[in-house]
């Protein structure tokens, strides 16, 4: 970890101090030395890099901090479902300065929406097993510390030591199942087709809200039963 | 070879060939089944950036420390070139135009390599190894027919030949970086679309998300297309002096043919995003893009069509043909190849909608430059099929571009008035209804009002074919400016109309949920929430302003005559009194700026202008004779700028002994709208642009990016802002003046003065963009305090 840190830094510290040192360079002596300072900056860059490229081409060098967090980087999937929900809140707001009628609306937009939820749904199911793994790994480590603070409270109850670890632990499993059930939940409600567009109006605040709707989307309200 | 500058800068080159061969190789393997390699690939891809950086550096090195041992040193400067026209000259001739275009282009790959980070890690590899292959093409160019560190044979001259004057101008020192920015810029999209080819992500709906990711790049090329096209406007106008700014010469033509397909991609790329439709129109429209740029390229460089302002003829043509023949080929065959990918099935469904609005403007605009593309090589086309050279001239393209011109400008008012897929009649009679009530209130005013404000809706102009056809043609001709003016109208009221709309709509809602927002307010948040929308109608209001420029010449009034001292001349509203020639250095009314100034002799004609019987105060039209090339003298413009119009002024001749002078006198109605539009195109692309911050990006790097882009911005507004002063005073000194001069404003002596105000301005960016993105953070905390609490 400490490693990339380094290589962190370094990576920004060398650029800068060229900058700095060639700023220096061009006050105290002119442009020409400031250029020439550069050119050796660039050139030190140059050979850090085929030099770590290399490295990594031979399988040297450990994964980098950069190749870390590709993992983490939105998915084509994820790129694209933001497009389409660009285009339905384009739709949306061409419905509100009528620049089309109320049928046309609802047409396209379901169509985005259907788009929209495979593409979530696909989302899910390329996440589902790690998120299944996080959730393996969140509970052996739960279970790890909790053991550990059993055995490092010694002679505390083993009640008392036990009860924040299972508590906290059954509380994120509680946050885990329900977030695996909201994705179930979409992903079932991707496999029925949008045929017949219409409204639920919310219970409350009387917002007419879509069929699919969990939650008002003016008050936000549960819909609960009503959008089933 | 370490002391030998044209040794080490031929070596840098080569080894910019090796790491760029090195990284094409480890990138097509990562990208055949081994990702583990495609960290390797992205490093070598920065080294290559790097190499190239440390390249065009020792060249400036060269240029600032006049080692004429280099050919290209010797040829393009000389001693007594101030410092920041010795780094123009870094793209002043052929050979180091080459390496400071490979140069732009290192700095998209590095910038591209890096925004890519994680993104789109199928396709990575091809977009690296794409990009290698183009700066490899043109380091071969260099290495092999135009290298920028060959060795003058017959050793150091003492000292060099100098650049061209007509290249010493403000304007010419920022014109081609900009537009080579827009050409170089077209390769990343390019490399985009390669890539989607040869991996196949073409088919499936989720598959196609490379049309998101290039449409920032390709709009990113556009704006600098843009920008380059209308400073090289500027610059035409303000140093060629034949009262004009754009004569259809090869060269500018080559320079507008990308822009015609890049607006056209950038339209259409909307109606893919959406109905996931014209995926081959699209992979087509890149690759003409950057085929186009390759060819502009070859035109201006290969000597192939007689040009006023072309780069000397060269042999690097043949390298050209073989690179177009290259890429032609290989976009060809691959969009053959994933042609049953390509196919879609939706359908446009109605006329009545923005698809089929965008489909016709394609087609307008494609056609505008195919008819540019045909009449440039007309004389080359004419020779091969008649065996004779006809050559076809501005008031050709002036008769044809009009109509064409005129339509893209129609539809791009029309389109934002339909909805996607279909619009119902009922609601284009309300879009439809207060335009064309505009357009045909603006027509009526303009026919009746217009010949007293002195611009009549018809013009008479020439015939330019004998016969009935050629005198309907005239006829209809004559009402350009009519049109021109009602369209205007048009686009302007769609414009006001959306934003208007928009505004109306957004604060109904908001007066439902019982918040109600303030006008402003509501602006703001509609813009904010829409930046690609409408940013996309600020840039058409750039447009609109253009157009109302490119319109002006139709009324213009020139005259050339000739004075004797004391003599006075009526132009329309002004009044010009000749004072007499001033011959500097050497004459006491010489300002002690122009009295020092060794490098020339400048003659000069002093001219007290009045308007409607208002002084304005005292220009001065000149001749330069430069000491380094006397046989070249420069007629050096005066201007007085207006909204309404330039008054500008050409010294013909003066002759010392009876001081009698010819002058050429030009009325230019509305020219400086094009500059105005140009500032409004760059803010609303700005706008488009904007980087959307995610949740998850809020941090330090989103606050730098977003103070990063906001002091760019503000930069660059400043510079081009602050343009025409220095430009003004660096090359035009002017004496001191009893009373305030319209026009350049005083006090910024050289560019180097800009400095401080680039400083400032970036400082200023830098704070904006900081509180701007301290606020979206803090909102963003808002945001998820508001939703933990829930």
């Amino acid at each position: 970890m400490r490693r990339f840190h380094l290589a962190r830094l370094a990576r920004w510290i060398v650029p800068a101090l060229t900058l700095v040192s060639a700023f220096v360079a061009g006050l105290a002596a002119g442009v020409e030395l400031a250029l020439i300072v550069l050119a050796a900056g660039a050139l030190a860059l140059v050979i850090a890099l085929i030099w770590g490229s290399v490295q990594s081409l031979t399988g040297e060098s450990p994964m980098t901090l950069e190749e870390a967090f590709t993992v983490a980087q939105p998915t084509p999937e994820e790129e694209q479902k933001l497009a389409v929900m660009r285009a339905l809140r384009d739709l949306s707001y061409e419905r509100s300065v009528g620049k089309i009628s109320e049928d046309d609306y609802q047409s396209l937009s379901a169509r985005y929406r259907a788009e929209a939820k495979h593409l979530m749904a696909r989302i899910d199911e390329e996440l589902g097993p790690r998120r299944a793994r996080v959730e393996r790994r969140v509970e052996r480590r739960l279970s790890g510390s909790a053991d550990a603070t059993q055995a490092s409270g010694g002679k505390a109850s083993p009640a008392s030591a036990d009860e924040p670890a299972t508590g906290k632990s059954s509380a994120v499993k509680a946050k885990l199942k329900k977030k695996a059930a909201t994705a179930g939940a979409s992903i079932t409600a991707t496999s029925r087709k949008m045929t017949a567009p219409a409204s639920v109006p919310c219970g409350t605040c009387g917002t007419r809200n879509d069929l699919d709707a969990h939650f008002c989307k003016s008050c936000g309200h549960s819909l609960g039963g009503q959008s089933a | 070879m370490w002391q030998s500058l044209p040794e080490l800068g031929t070596g840098a080159l080569y080894a910019v060939l090796v790491v760029a061969s090195y990284t094409f190789a480890v990138a097509v393997a990562a990208g055949r089944g081994r990702p583990r390699l495609l960290p390797s690939a992205r490093l070598g891809a920065y080294a290559t950036s790097g190499l190239v950086l440390f390249a065009i550096l020792l060249l400036a090195y060269g240029f600032i420390t006049h080692d004429f041992r280099l050919r290209y040193v010797a040829r393009y400067s000389d001693r007594s070139m101030p410092t920041e026209y010795l780094f123009t000259a870094l793209w002043g001739g052929q050979d180091g135009s080459l390496l400071w275009w490979s140069f732009l282009l290192s700095l998209y790959i590095a910038a591209c390599v890096r925004w890519l980070k994680g993104r789109y890690r199928v396709l990575q590899p091809y977009i690296i190894a794409t990009l290698m292959m183009v700066l490899g093409f043109f380091v071969i160019l260099m290495l092999f027919a135009a290298n920028p560190f060959h060795a003058n044979v017959a050793g150091a001259p003492p000292d060099g030949e100098g650049l061209n004057v007509l290249l010493q101008n403000y304007w010419m020192a920022i014109h081609p970086p900009a537009l080579y920015l827009g050409f170089v810029g077209c390769s990343v999209p390019f490399a985009f679309a390669i890539a989607a080819l040869v991996t196949g992500r073409l088919k499936s709906e989720a598959k196609n998300e490379w049309i998101v990711a290039v449409r920032k790049w390709m709009l990113f090329a556009f704006l600098f297309l843009s920008i380059g096209n209308v400073l090289g406007m500027i610059w035409a106008y303000e140093e060629l002096g034949w009262g004009g700014f754009w004569a259809w010469d090869p060269v500018e033509n080559a320079a507008c043919l990308p822009w015609f397909t890049a607006a056209a991609y950038v339209h259409s790329t909307m109606i893919q995003e959406r109905r996931n439709t014209f995926k081959i129109w699209n992979v087509f429209l890149i690759c003409l893009t950057f085929f186009l740029t390759l060819f502009g390229t070859f035109l201006t460089r290969s000597g192939m069509i007689a040009s006023v302002h072309s780069f000397a003829q060269s042999d690097i043509g043949i390298f050209f043909v073989w690179g177009m023949g290259f890429t032609l080929a290989t976009c060809a065959g691959l969009i053959v190849w994933r042609l049953p990918m390509l196919r879609s099935t939706a359908r446009i469904e109605s006329i009545a909608s923005r698809d089929a609005m965008f489909v016709i403007n394609n087609w307008a605009l494609l056609g505008g430059m195919t008819f540019i593309l045909v009449a440039t090589l007309f004389p080359k086309l004419s020779e091969w099929i008649i065996g004779e050279t006809v050559t076809v001239g501005p008031p050709f393209f002036n008769r044809w571009m009009a109509p064409i011109g005129l339509l893209i400008f129609a539809m791009m008012g029309m389109a934002p008035l339909f909805g996607w897929s279909k619009t119902s009649r009922s609601a284009l009679e309300r879009a439809f209804a207060v335009p064309l009530g505009v357009l045909a209130i603006t027509a009526v005013l303009h026919v009746f009002f217009g010949p007293k404000l002195g611009y009549p809706a018809f013009v008479e102009s020439d015939t330019l074919y004998p016969g009935v056809l050629g005198l309907a043609l005239q006829k209809i001709e004559s009402a350009w400016p009519l049109v021109t003016v009602s369209l205007a109208g048009f686009n302007l009221t769609v414009i006001f109309q959306e934003f208007y709309r928009g505004v109306a709509a957004r604060r109904f809602s908001a007066a439902r949920r019982n918040e109600p927002e303030g006008v402003l307010t509501a602006l703001f948040r509609l813009v904010d929430k829409n930046r690609r929308r409408y940013g996309g109608y600020v840039v058409h209001l750039g447009i609109v302003c253009m157009f109302l420029g490119f319109v002006g010449p139709a009324w213009k009034i020139e005259v050339e005559t000739s004075l004797a001292q004391g003599e006075s001349y009526r132009l329309g509203p002004y009044e010009l009194t000749y004072l007499g020639p001033r011959m500097c250095p050497g004459n006491p009314k010489c300002s002690p700026q122009e009295q020092s100034d060794i490098s020339k002799r400048m003659l000069f004609a002093d001219l007290e202008v009045t308007r409607n019987g208002n002084p304005v105060g005292r220009i001065s039209p000149a001749k330069f004779i430069y000491h380094a090339q006397p046989e070249q003298p420069t007629s050096e413009v005066a201007l007085v700028r207006g909204l309404r119009e330039d008054l500008y002024t050409v010294l013909g001749t003066a002759d010392p002994a009876s001081k009698r002078a010819t002058f050429q006198f030009h009325m230019n109605p509305f020219v400086g709208w094009i500059w105005i539009g140009l500032l409004v195109l760059i803010s609303g692309a700005t706008i488009s642009l904007w980087p959307d911050l995610g949740l998850r990006e809020v941090g330090v790097w989103s606050y730098m990016r977003t103070a990063a882009g906001t002091a760019a911005g503000a930069a660059l507004a400043v510079w081009l802002a602050m343009g025409p002063s220095t430009a003004f005073a660096a090359v035009r000194p002017r004496p001191p003046l009893p009373y305030a001069v319209a026009g350049p404003a005083k006090g910024a002596e050289r560019p180097g003065e800009t400095l401080p105000g680039i400083g400032g301005a970036a400082l200023l960016g830098l704070g904006v963009g900081g509180l701007a993105a301290a606020l979206r953070g803090r909102r963003a905390r808002w945001r998820k305090a508001a939703g933990d609490a829930l």
